[in-house]
């Protein structure tokens, strides 16, 4: 019974979680499980019916008589111009391109956001330098840096990534710096009292204590990284999802604009996904409920 | 014993020695600085139980933390077996009101911080981390994070975490002072069967006039305004105590002296409650 309670805490479901409940004999509750189940069925459901909704009110416009088939291609159009792209295999193509920028991009700007971050909140003089530089970027949307990486990097691959880089590294380093300013005295103090150095009360009580707001800066600049690219692959690119668009834009291919459209919102849902997994999973000891 | 013996051996064994500790606090309107402390000497021998007591604001708790190092005196020193005190150190070990476990930290990982800190390799890490969990009744909870724990299991944490550091003296600053009435009591019991075991020098600030009574062997009372020492009372219970001690004969005159003097030390009340006096 003792073990079970152990394993339980570690990988039950958090209701279940509940110490004291371990050694109670069984009484009639509801299975927290059967309504979460529910929950997602209800959440997924009625995200589906939404689009339906939006996608089918569009289907009747295209309809009409005086809806123009090129202008507003309806939605088996739209499904065609899709299956087209897979079929060719063109689609994954554009969409693998897409997601190495991003994954690179996204990488070096956390880096270096978490980096900076950590040390500009932590340490007094080195925020007094660092400061300025976060100030300066904070403001400004990476897409107007954009003319400016143009000229001074060029339109190769570099250009593109470095876009996306300043857009994860700007929400993840002002998050980074603010959770690692609000971490509460009394833990300097524990770990102070407990022989912690400086350096280990920066290491071990100051990084994970604002591990929770470094993960949301990075969701956030998961997806500003991901809108970044869209625009970075406006710059004279040949593949990528945003070429995808702009070309087929070009061409008014409008089937093929909004099955691109489609599909980026498709990848980054995903890549959310795969975002709010790592969140939830590195801050599972925190009593403050992550969104 | 003889008297000159008696002081030779309490010279030796003087834990913690306050010299002459103020402590003023700036204020932010630029009056004339607030003084926490005055003039505070208390020596504190080795192995004792110390209480100090007072009420809100008389600076027990400046004091606590001075002795700790988190906070440094305007004037005076601390000696800790001799050496003064010029920052927090592990061999202080300090406990705090509020909750102060580590929330990202596992219970283990809670009790081996200070270890890991040091320098001290993983296997005897582990070995240690495991005798305290045991030793405080959470070994079955020694993989669970601190948000799983309630509040009494969470101070016991707080308390491992701390004697697993083995230092010299502990600092408690109303450490059971969040918790409830009856969680205090068994907290209290709990602490002393710890204490029974190696008994460390421990300070005990507190508010609470029964707690301050069943725990230590001396109690400081202090007056506020400025903080100051006003009375140091030994306590007459026998050792080792349990809750038989809080109904003995000892235990209520020792409270009710207690009681008398922080009344009388209470800063004086609005004229509408104390018609008594003339």
């Amino acid at each position: 019974m003792i073990d079970a309670s152990a394993s339980r805490v570690r990988d039950g479901d958090p209701a279940s979680r509940v110490p004291a409940a371990v050694n109670e004999p069984a009484i009639a509750m509801p299975d927290p499980r059967s309504a979460r189940r529910l929950q997602w069925v209800a959440k997924v459901g009625l995200g589906f019916l939404t689009i339906a909704i939006i996608v089918g009110a569009y289907w009747i416009y295209t309809l009409q008589p005086q809806a123009n088939q090129t202008l507003t291609p309806p939605p088996p159009k739209v499904l065609a111009a899709l299956w087209t792209a897979i079929a060719n295999g063109s689609l994954f193509v554009n969409i693998g391109w897409s997601l190495f920028r991003v994954v690179i991009g996204f990488v070096i700007g956390v880096v270096l956001a978490v980096l900076m971050g950590c040390t500009a909140g932590w340490f007094r003089y080195a925020g007094y330098v660092l400061n300025p530089i976060i100030e300066s970027i904070r403001p400004i949307p990476a897409l107007a840096y954009i003319p400016l990486v143009i000229v001074w990097v060029g339109i190769d691959e570099p250009a593109r990534i470095l876009i996306i880089v300043l857009a994860a590294f700007k929400p993840t380093v002002v998050n980074t710096r603010q959770g690692m300013k609000e971490v509460p005295n009394i833990y300097v103090e524990a770990a102070e009292s407990l022989g912690a150095s400086r350096m280990a009360t920066f290491w071990r009580v100051a990084f994970p204590n604002a591990i929770p707001y470094i993960m949301a800066g990075m969701r956030t600049g998961l997806a500003t990284g991901f809108l970044a690219l869209v625009a970075a692959e406006l710059i004279a690119s040949s593949n990528g999802l945003g070429f995808l668009i702009s070309n087929a834009g070009q061409n008014l291919q409008i089937d093929v604009v909004l099955m691109g459209i489609v599909v980026i919102g498709v990848v980054a849902t995903l890549l959310d996904a795969v975002a709010v997994r790592a969140q939830a999973y590195l801050t599972r000891w925190s009593e403050v409920r992550q969104t | 014993m003889i008297p000159v013996a008696a002081a030779a051996t309490s010279r030796r064994t003087l834990a913690l020695d306050v010299k002459g500790v103020w402590r003023y606090f700036q204020r932010l309107d630029g009056t004339p600085p607030f003084t926490a402390l005055e003039n505070i000497d208390l020596d504190v021998e080795s192995g004792k139980f110390v209480a100090i007591i007072g009420g809100s604001g008389c600076g027990k708790s400046t004091l606590l933390r001075i002795m700790a190092g988190l906070v440094p005196p305007s004037r005076g020193v601390v000696l800790h077996e001799g050496k003064p005190v010029r920052g927090p150190h592990f061999s202080r070990g300090f406990v705090f009101q509020a909750d102060a476990v580590f929330p990202w930290l596992t219970v283990r990982r809670n009790i081996e911080f200070g270890l890991q800190c040091r320098g001290i390799p993983a296997g005897k890490r582990r070995a240690t981390a495991e005798t305290w969990a045991r030793t405080v009744g959470l070994a079955d909870f020694i993989d669970a994070y601190p948000k799983e724990l309630s509040g009494g299991m969470r101070k016991r944490v707080d308390l491992a975490r701390v004697y697993a550091n083995d230092p010299d003296v502990l600092l408690m600053d109303e450490p059971f002072g969040a918790l409830d009435a009856q969680t205090k009591e068994r907290m209290q019991v709990e602490l002393l069967e710890l204490w029974d075991r190696s008994r460390k020098t421990v300070l005990f600030v507190t508010h609470d006039v029964d707690e301050a009574v069943f725990l230590a062997d001396e109690i400081v009372v202090m007056a506020s305004r400025p903080g100051r020492i006003a009375e140091r009372i030994t306590v007459p219970l026998a050792r080792p105590r349990d809750e038989r001690s809080r109904v003995s004969e000892g235990f209520e005159q020792t409270r009710r002296r207690l009681r008398g003097l922080l009344e009388q030390l209470a800063p004086p009340a609005p004229p509408t409650s104390s018609p008594s006096h003339p």
